[in-house]
Formats: structure tokens, C-alpha cells, sequence
């Protein structure tokens, strides 16, 4: 069995990982855009390889579908970020604070944008698929789980937040 | 704040010390300092309770409100 502290030191370490994860991933979409830019016929063909591929519609898409990608490798940053310094709080031994409280509704902003980028990156791709004749079925992987994900963060800053100021008033009771 | 904790007054008068208080009261020193210094938020009535039967007074004896002093936020 793990111990809690085993837990909270392997969370850190996996949350490390995962922000370095992330910033090649952006690394990687962001060479992409720029050979999109660089290269664009040589990257076009490989990519695309349709009967889509000359349309500048399809083109601009994909482009801002990779920035897009971009936007959403910063907003997975902040997050992971935000959740660093919670596991630290834990860590430090006082996790029950209106500073977790603020974290927990600024990860709850940062996934709603997530959220929206991906509706964003949905639309482009719906938009590009009308410009490619042999694609008939785009599947723009709608679920309802994230927003509630998002509605669940927004309520748990809240109660943390209410959690956290009658501690602060427990603090100081003798 | 404008109440006046008036622990170390009733403490002179008994001739009892902090430390005797907090093994009698079953209440730690750092606690009962923060009482004594007027730092402390709150108090609980089986605190309060407990002071009292040790210093053989009432809560009157220990908390006065002076309203020449400033109301805490």
C-alpha cells in the first residue's frame, strides 16, 4: 500500500511529468504551424493527401486548428501548474487555505477554455471537412462530461472557499 | 478589539501562574497565551466554563468590552 506522503511525492513527480509532456507537445505542434507556413505544399500533401487539399479553406483550418492546439497546451499548462502548487500545500501540511480556493476556480476557468478551444477546434474541422468531398462523416467528439467537470470545479472552489474561511475562524478559537 | 481579555489580572489575584492554569484547565499554554495577550478570535463556552471554575469567577470577571477601542473587521 502507498503511504499518503509516498502518494503526495509521486502526484508531484507525475504532474512534473506531465508539464514537460505537454511543452513538447506544443513544441511539436508548433514546429508544425511554422513548416505549415515554411513548407506548405510538401506538409499539405503529406497531411492531407485528399482531394481537399487545395483549397486555401482547408488549409487556413488546419492552421488554426494548430493554433488552437497551442492555446490549449497553455491552458493544460496553467492547470497542471495550478494543481503543482495544491499537491505542495498538501505537502507543506495546510492544504485548507482561500489561496487552494482561488487555485481550484482559476483550473476551473482554465478548463472551461479548454473546453471552448475544443469546440473551436470542432468548428474548423467540421468547416475544413465541407471543402473535402471524400469525407463525409466528421465525428466532432462532443461529450458533455468536460462542462460538467467544469460545473463540479466551479462548486468545489466555492464549498473549498467557505471550507477555508471557517478554518481561518476556527484558527484564532481558544 | 474592543474586548478586553482580563486573564492575566484574574492569574495575579489567585497568584496562579500560566502553566499551573493550563494543567488545571486541561488547556495548552500557547492557547491560553493567546487568550491572555487578546489575540485570540473566539472562545469556546466550555473554555470559558473551565477558566471560571479554576479562578473561581465569572465570565464577567475575565471579558470586559471597552468601546473606546477599535471594532476588529
Amino acid at each position: 500500500m502507498i503511504r499518503p506522503t509516498n502518494a503526495l511525492a509521486l502526484s508531484s513527480l507525475a504532474i512534473c511529468g506531465l508539464i514537460g509532456l505537454n511543452a513538447l507537445y506544443a513544441v511539436a505542434i508548433g514546429s508544425l504551424l511554422v513548416a505549415t507556413l515554411a513548407y506548405p505544399t510538401f506538409l499539405f500533401d503529406a497531411l492531407l493527401g485528399l482531394d481537399g487539399g487545395d483549397h486555401w479553406q482547408v488549409r487556413a483550418a488546419l492552421r488554426g486548428v494548430v493554433v488552437l492546439g497551442l492555446a490549449g497546451a497553455y491552458a493544460i499548462h496553467r492547470v497542471l501548474r495550478e494543481l503543482q502548487a495544491i499537491v505542495e500545500t498538501v505537502r507543506s501540511g495546510d492544504p485548507f487555505i482561500v489561496g487552494n480556493a482561488q487555485r481550484l476556480q482559476r483550473i476551473a476557468w482554465w478548463v472551461l477554455a479548454g473546453e471552448g478551444l475544443r469546440v473551436g477546434v470542432a468548428g474548423l474541422v467540421w468547416c475544413a471537412a465541407q471543402f473535402v468531398p471524400s469525407v463525409d462523416n466528421i465525428d466532432v467528439g462532443f461529450s458533455f462530461a468536460p462542462w460538467l467537470a467544469v460545473l463540479l470545479l466551479f462548486v468545489l472552489a466555492r464549498v473549498f472557499d467557505h471550507g477555508a474561511r471557517l478554518r481561518a475562524d476556527l484558527d484564532g478559537t481558544v | 478589539m474592543a474586548i478586553i481579555v482580563r486573564l492575566d489580572d484574574k492569574l495575579y489575584e489567585r497568584r496562579m501562574t500560566l502553566t499551573e492554569l493550563s494543567e488545571r484547565v486541561g488547556i495548552t499554554v500557547a492557547n491560553l497565551s493567546i487568550l491572555k495577550t487578546g489575540k485570540a478570535k473566539a472562545i469556546r463556552f466550555s473554555t470559558l466554563e473551565a477558566i471560571c471554575a479554576v479562578l473561581d469567577c465569572q465570565p464577567g470577571d475575565l471579558l470586559i468590552h471597552d468601546p473606546s477601542q477599535p471594532t476588529e473587521e
